[in-house]
C-alpha cells in the first residue's frame, strides 16, 4: 500500500523531496533489526510505508499534524538500534531524526547540555570533556542517542554510581505530542531555559517516560537538556596502542581497579558501602566472567581460545564475584580519601584487588572501554547476536538476586547447547546514584541462524521474564511487546495508567503504539 | 568469495550504526565525528555500510529488485573503507568486501552507471579510465632524461598511473618525482606509452573481468621483464597492487613501494639530504588507498564452526584487515625530515582518515558529492590552523584542487614530493 498521492506530496512539501522516500531498498534498511528474528522469524520486521527525515521541530510538528489529519501512524527514532524502533502494521511512517543532530548548548556553569535527537554519546562526551565535564553514557554504547536514552528508553551505564542514569538525567524537554502540539516540559515551560526537568513549569516526566520510556509510542522528542558531571581528566583523551590492545592512559586523577569478593553477599554489601561512602566514578560488573576473555581479543576465534585458556587455569573463579571500580577526584586529597575508604571497605568485606588486572596496559584498555562506553558490542561478535533479560531495575539487592537466578537459569540452556557457553555468568550492570538503584541484566549470546539456538534464546527470555514475577525479581530489561500488559498486574497496574495516558495524549492513535501500549485492552486479558 | 558467501556475515549486522562513525574512542569533536561521507551526504540508513549490507541481503532474498535508487545507493560511495575499520573494532564482519561484491553483482546483472561505462570503454580502447588516447600516455615525461624500461633495464620501474599520465595539471609532480629519484642516484625507468592502467578502479566499480585482465598484464609484464622494484606515486595504484592484485593468485616477483616509502628510505639511507628550510605549517591527508586500503589482502578459505555451544568461529582462523597496517609513518617521516616544516595533525588521520572524495568511481559519476567530500576534508584541514594541506595521491590532489577552485578556501595544497624537492 503506497501513500495516497496527495499525502505523499503534502509530506514531501514539509521535508523536501530529498528527505522522503518510499523506495523499497530504503524501507528495508529500516525494517532490518537486531532481534527481528524473535518477532518475525527473519532479519526484517515490518517495512515502514515511507521514511522521512525531518530537519527541525516545525517539520516534525507539520508531519504529525498531517498524520492526524489523514489517519496515518508514525514512529520516530534517533539512532534506531533495536527492534522497538521498527513500525508495526501497514501504512506506518518512520521518522528518522538524524538531520536533527546539533549540540545546542553546553552550559559549563550550570552543568547541563541541550541536544537534538541525533547527537550520540561520544559527540557530547568529547565536547563536554573540553570544558571539564562528562555525560552519562549507556552501556549499550556511546553510538546511541543521548536524547533517546533520556526521554524514551531505559538507560544504564557504568558511570551510574557517579552520574546517575539516563532516566534521572533528563532536564527540560521539547516534546511534539501525538496530536502535533508542542509541549515544553520543566523549566522550558516557564521560559526559564533548560536547567530543570521538574519545574518551574510542567513536570510530566513520569507521564513522558515512566520507567522504560514510551519507545516511540507517545510523540516525538525534539530537544532535551541533560545533566553533566565533573570530568577529572584532561580535555582531550588520547588513545595509545594498536587495536584491540589500544588503551587510554589513565590520568593522575583516576585509579582503576578490579575487585573480587568471597561471595555474592560480600560483593553486594561492599557495593552498598561504596555508595554510602560516595566514592567511585565508574563502578559495576563491566567484566562478568564470560566477558573477561573478550577484553583484549580481536575475534570470536580468539575469544574462544582465551576462554578455554582461562577456564582451564581456573582464572575465571577470581571473577565470579568481581566488579570494576574507577576512583576519580579533583584533588589529591579527595583521591586519597577515596582510596582509603575503598581499602577499608575491602578489608571489612573480605574483598581484594585482582592483581592480574593491575597491569598498566590492561587497565588502560579497561579505562578506554568504560569511560568511552564502547566495549559491550562485543556480545554481538561471539555467536552472532545476543539477548538480555532479568536486571531487576530496582535495588542493588534485587539485582544481585536476579543475577544469581539468571546464572542458574542460563546453565540449563548452556547444557542444552542452545546458547553460548560463556561460563554461565554474564550479569552486566551496577549500582547507580551512590547505590540507590541497582541493575544486573543476564546476557546470553546465541546464533539466530541456528533454529535450535534461536528457540532456546526465545525460551530463555520468556522463562526469565516469567520468573521475575514468580520470584519477585523486579522488572526484566528484555524488551518484548506486551510488556506492560504482562508486568502491570504485578506492579500497581501501571499498564492501566499507561493506556489512559496513551488515549489522553493520542486520541487518534497516530503514534505507533506497538512497543508502548495498545490503547485498547487485548481480548481475553 | 561471492556476495552469497557473505550471507551469514551480512545477517549478523546488528544495525548498530558504528560504521557511520569513527571508532568511538577516536572521536575528538562533534564536528568531525563522522567516518562515512556517503551517509552524511545521503542521510538515509541505506547509504551506510550497514545499509548496503541490508540492501545486499534484500536483493539476495528477492525482497527488492534493481531500481535506479538501489544502483545509486550502491555506487554513491567512494569505497574508502573507513566504515570497515569502525565496524571491525568489535565485530568479525567485512562490510567493505560485501560492498565490493555487491558492485560486482550489479555489473554481472547489467546494473551499471553510464559514467562508469565511459571509464570502462576508455579502459578497453586506450588502457586508461580517463577517456584519453593511449598514444598520449607517456607525454608527461617527454624531454625527461629517463630510461624507457621497454627498451632497457633499470633497477626501479616508476609507475605513473592514469591520473599522473593524463592530468596535465599534475604532470609537474610526476616530473619532480623523477628528478628526486635521479638526485638520489636511483636507476629509474618508465614504461611511457606502453604503461597501462593498474585496473584498480575497474575492480572498485565492479568490473572484475577488466580488473583481472589488467592485473595479469601488469604482473606478467613485470615478471617477464625481471623488474625488481615498482615505485608509484599514485596511492590508488598502490592500493590496487597491495589489496586487489593478490586476489588473482599470481605470484609477483617484484616489490611494490609507494613513492613516500621509497623517499623515506632514500632519506634514511642518506641518499637524499633535505637541507634547505621550508618554513611552513602543514597538515597531512592520508589517502585511503595508501592508508587503510593498502593493507595487504589476506586470503582466507575455510568454514564456520561452532565451539562453546554457539560461539561461531572461522576455521582456520581468519585474520581481519583493520587498517592498522597501512602506510602512515613514511609520508610523515618525509615531512618531518624537512627543516622548518611543522606537521600538525587533523582529527581524522591514518586508518580513521576522511576520504578526499575521488575514489570508487564517485568523481566520475557523482562529481557534486565528490566535491562536497573534499570540502569537508578541507574544512578539517583548515581547523588545524595549517597553512597547507599535503597529500600523496594524484586523485586526492585532483579532488582537492577542484574543491579549492570552487570553494575558494584559503589553504595551500602540495604533494609531498613538491615540498621535499624544495628542501633539497
Amino acid at each position: 500500500m503506497a501513500l495516497r498521492g496527495n499525502v505523499y506530496r503534502i509530506l514531501e512539501d514539509i521535508v523536501g523531496p530529498q528527505n522522503i522516500s518510499e523506495e523499497p531498498v530504503i524501507l528495508d534498511t529500516y525494517a532490518f533489526q537486531w532481534l527481528a528474528e524473535t518477532i518475525s522469524g527473519t532479519k526484517f520486521c515490518t517495512r515502514p510505508e515511507a521514511v522521512l527525515l525531518p530537519g527541525n521541530v516545525e517539520e516534525v510538528q507539520a508531519i504529525i499534524k498531517a498524520c492526524n489529519r489523514y489517519g496515518i501512524r508514525y514512529k520516530a527514532f534517533s539512532t534506531g538500534w533495536g527492534p522497538w524502533n521498527t513500525v508495526e502494521g501497514e501504512g506506518v511512517l518512520q521518522l528518522d531524526l538524524r538531520r536533527m543532530n546539533r549540540i545546542l548548548e553546553i552550559d559549563e556553569k550550570n552543568m547541563y547540555a541541550v541536544v537534538e535527537p541525533y547527537v550520540i554519546g561520544s559527540q557530547l562526551q568529547v565536547e563536554a570533556m573540553r570544558k571539564g565535564l562528562n555525560c552519562h553514557l549507556i552501556g549499550a554504547g556511546a553510538n546511541t542517542s543521548i536524547l533517546a536514552s533520556a526521554t524514551s528508553m531505559a538507560g544504564y551505564g557504568l558511570t551510574g554510581i557517579f552520574t546517575g542514569y539516563s532516566n534521572c538525567n533528563v532536564l527540560a524537554v521539547e516534546w511534539v505530542l501525538p496530536d502535533g502540539e508542542v509541549l515544553r516540559l520543566g523549566s522550558l515551560g516557564s521560559g526559564a531555559g533548560w536547567f530543570g526537568g521538574d519545574g518551574p513549569g510542567p513536570s510530566l516526566r513520569g507521564v513522558m517516560r515512566g520507567m522504560i520510556g514510551a519507545l516511540g509510542g507517545l510523540g516525538v522528542f525534539t530537544k532535551c537538556g541533560v545533566k553533566l558531571y565533573p570530568w577529572y581528566g584532561p580535555p582531550t583523551t588520547p588513545i595509545e596502542g594498536i587495536h584491540p590492545l589500544d588503551g587510554m592512559p589513565i590520568p593522575e586523577s583516576f585509579r582503576v581497579h578490579s575487585l573480587t569478593f568471597p561471595s555474592w553477599e560480600a560483593l553486594a554489601d561492599a557495593v552498598y558501602r561504596i555508595g554510602e561512602a560516595e566514592i567511585g566514578y565508574v563502578m559495576g560488573r563491566a567484566l562478568p566472567p564470560g566477558l573477561i576473555p573478550a577484553l583484549n581479543v580481536g575475534s570470536a576465534t580468539e575469544y574462544a581460545q582465551m576462554l578455554q585458556l582461562v577456564s582451564t587455569e581456573g582464572m575465571m573463579d577470581e571473577f565470579k564475584y568481581a566488579i570494576q571500580i574507577f576512583l576519580g577526584a579533583n584533588s589529591a586529597r579527595e583521591l586519597e580519601y577515596q582510596e582509603r575508604a575503598l581499602e577499608e571497605i575491602l578489608s571489612e568485606s573480605g574483598g581484594k584487588i585482582i592483581l592480574m588486572l593491575e597491569e598498566q596496559s590492561v587497565k588502560n584498555i579497561l579505562f578506554r572501554h568504560l569511560i568511552k562506553s564502547e566495549g559491550i558490542s562485543r556480545v554481538f561478535q561471539l555467536a552472532g547476536t545476543f539477548a538480555t533479560s532479568l536486571g531487576a531495575g530496582t535495588s542493588w539487592d534485587a539485582a544481585v538476586a536476579s543475577s544469581k537466578f539468571g546464572e542458574q537459569l542460563k546453565r540449563k540452556y548452556i547444557e542444552r547447547g542452545a546458547i553460548a557457553d560463556d561460563g554461565g555468568d554474564l550479569a552486566w550492570g551496577g549500582a547507580y546514584q551512590h547505590g540507590r538503584f541497582g541493575h544486573l541484566e543476564e546476557i546470553i549470546m546465541y546464533d539466530f541462524q541456528d533454529a535450535d539456538s534461536l528457540k532456546g534464546a526465545d525460551e530463555y527470555v520468556e522463562e526469565s521474564a516469567q520468573a521475575t514475577i514468580e520470584k519477585s525479581l523486579g522488572q526484566p530489561i528484555s524488551i518484548v511487546r506486551g510488556m506492560a500488559e504482562h508486568f502491570g498486574p504485578t506492579s500497581c497496574d501501571y499498564h492501566i495508567w499507561m493506556r489512559r495516558i496513551k488515549k489522553a495524549f493520542d486520541p487518534n492513535i497516530t503514534a505507533d503504539p506497538s512497543f508502548y501500549i495498545e490503547p485498547e485492552q487485548p481480548p481475553g486479558k | 568469495m561471492t556476495l552469497q558467501d557473505y550471507r551469514n556475515d551480512i545477517q549478523r549486522c546488528s544495525r548498530c550504526s558504528l560504521c557511520k562513525w569513527l571508532p568511538l574512542a577516536q572521536i575528538k569533536s562533534w564536528r568531525f565525528a563522522n567516518a562515512c561521507p556517503s551517509m552524511v551526504w545521503g542521510n538515509f540508513h541505506a547509504y551506510s555500510a550497514g545499509g548496503r549490507m541490508i540492501a545486499a541481503l534484500s536483493l539476495l532474498d528477492g525482497r527488492i529488485d534493481y531500481t535506479d535508487k538501489l544502483v545509486e545507493i550502491v555506487y554513491q560511495c567512494q569505497m574508502g573503507g573507513a566504515c570497515d575499520v569502525s565496524c571491525k573494532v568489535n565485530r568479525d564482519l567485512d562490510p567493505l568486501e560485501v560492498m565490493l561484491e555487491l558492485r560486482a553483482k550489479c555489473v554481472e546483472d547489467g546494473q551499471v552507471l553510464p559514467a562508469h561505462m565511459v571509464m570502462i570503454e576508455s579502459l578497453r580502447s586506450d588502457d586508461n579510465v580517463l577517456g584519453e588516447l593511449k598514444a598520449e600516455r607517456g607525454k608527461w615525461a617527454e624531454d625527461l632524461d629517463v630510461k624507457d624500461i621497454t627498451k632497457e633495464k633499470a633497477d626501479v620501474l616508476y609507475f605513473a598511473g592514469c591520473r599522473y599520465s593524463f592530468d596535465q595539471d599534475l604532470w609537474k609532480i610526476a616530473r619532480d618525482t623523477i628528478a628526486l629519484l635521479k638526485m638520489a642516484g636511483v636507476d629509474v625507468g618508465i614504461s611511457g606509452k606502453e604503461e597501462a592502467c593498474c585496473g584498480g578502479r575497474a575492480f572498485e566499480i565492479g568490473y572484475r573481468g577488466e580488473f583481472t585482465k589488467y592485473a595479469e598484464h601488469s604482473i606478467e609484464t613485470w615478471n617477464a621483464a625481471d623488474v625488481r622494484t615498482v615505485v608509484t606515486s599514485c596511492s590508488d595504484c598502490y592500493g590496487a597492487f597491495k589489496f586487489h592484485y593478490p586476489r588473482i593468485g599470481k605470484k609477483m616477483n617484484f616489490e611494490v613501494l609507494h613513492i613516500t616509502e621509497y623517499l623515506d628510505r632514500l632519506i634514511k639511507e642518506g641518499r637524499l639530504k633535505p637541507t634547505k628550510k621550508v618554513p611552513l605549517q602543514v597538515t597531512y591527508h592520508d589517502p585511503c588507498h595508501l592508508g587503510r586500503l593498502s593493507e595487504p589482502y589476506i586470503p582466507w578459505e575455510g568454514v564456520e564452526r561452532k565451539v562453546l555451544g554457539q560461539v561461531v568461529i572461522k576455521d582456520p582462523p581468519k585474520e581481519y584487515r583493520r587498517g592498522t597496517n597501512g602506510i602512515y609513518e613514511p609520508p610523515r617521516d618525509v615531512l618531518r625530515s624537512i627543516q622548518g616544516l611543522e606537521l600538525v595533525e587533523m582529527e581524522r588521520i591514518k586508518e580513521y582518515a576522511w576520504c578526499c572524495g575521488a575514489g570508487g568511481g564517485v568523481m566520475e559519476a557523482y562529481p557534486e558529492f565528490a566535491q562536497w567530500t573534499a570540502d569537508e576534508r578541507i574544512e578539517e584541514a583548515k581547523a588545524t590552523g595549517a597553512e597547507a594541506l599535503v597529500t600523496a595521491c594524484p586523485w586526492c590532489e585532483r579532488s582537492f584542487r577542484d574543491a579549492l577552485e570552487h570553494n575558494g578556501a584559503k589553504i595551500k595544497l602540495y604533494d609531498i614530493v613538491e615540498l621535499l624537492l624544495e628542501a633539497l
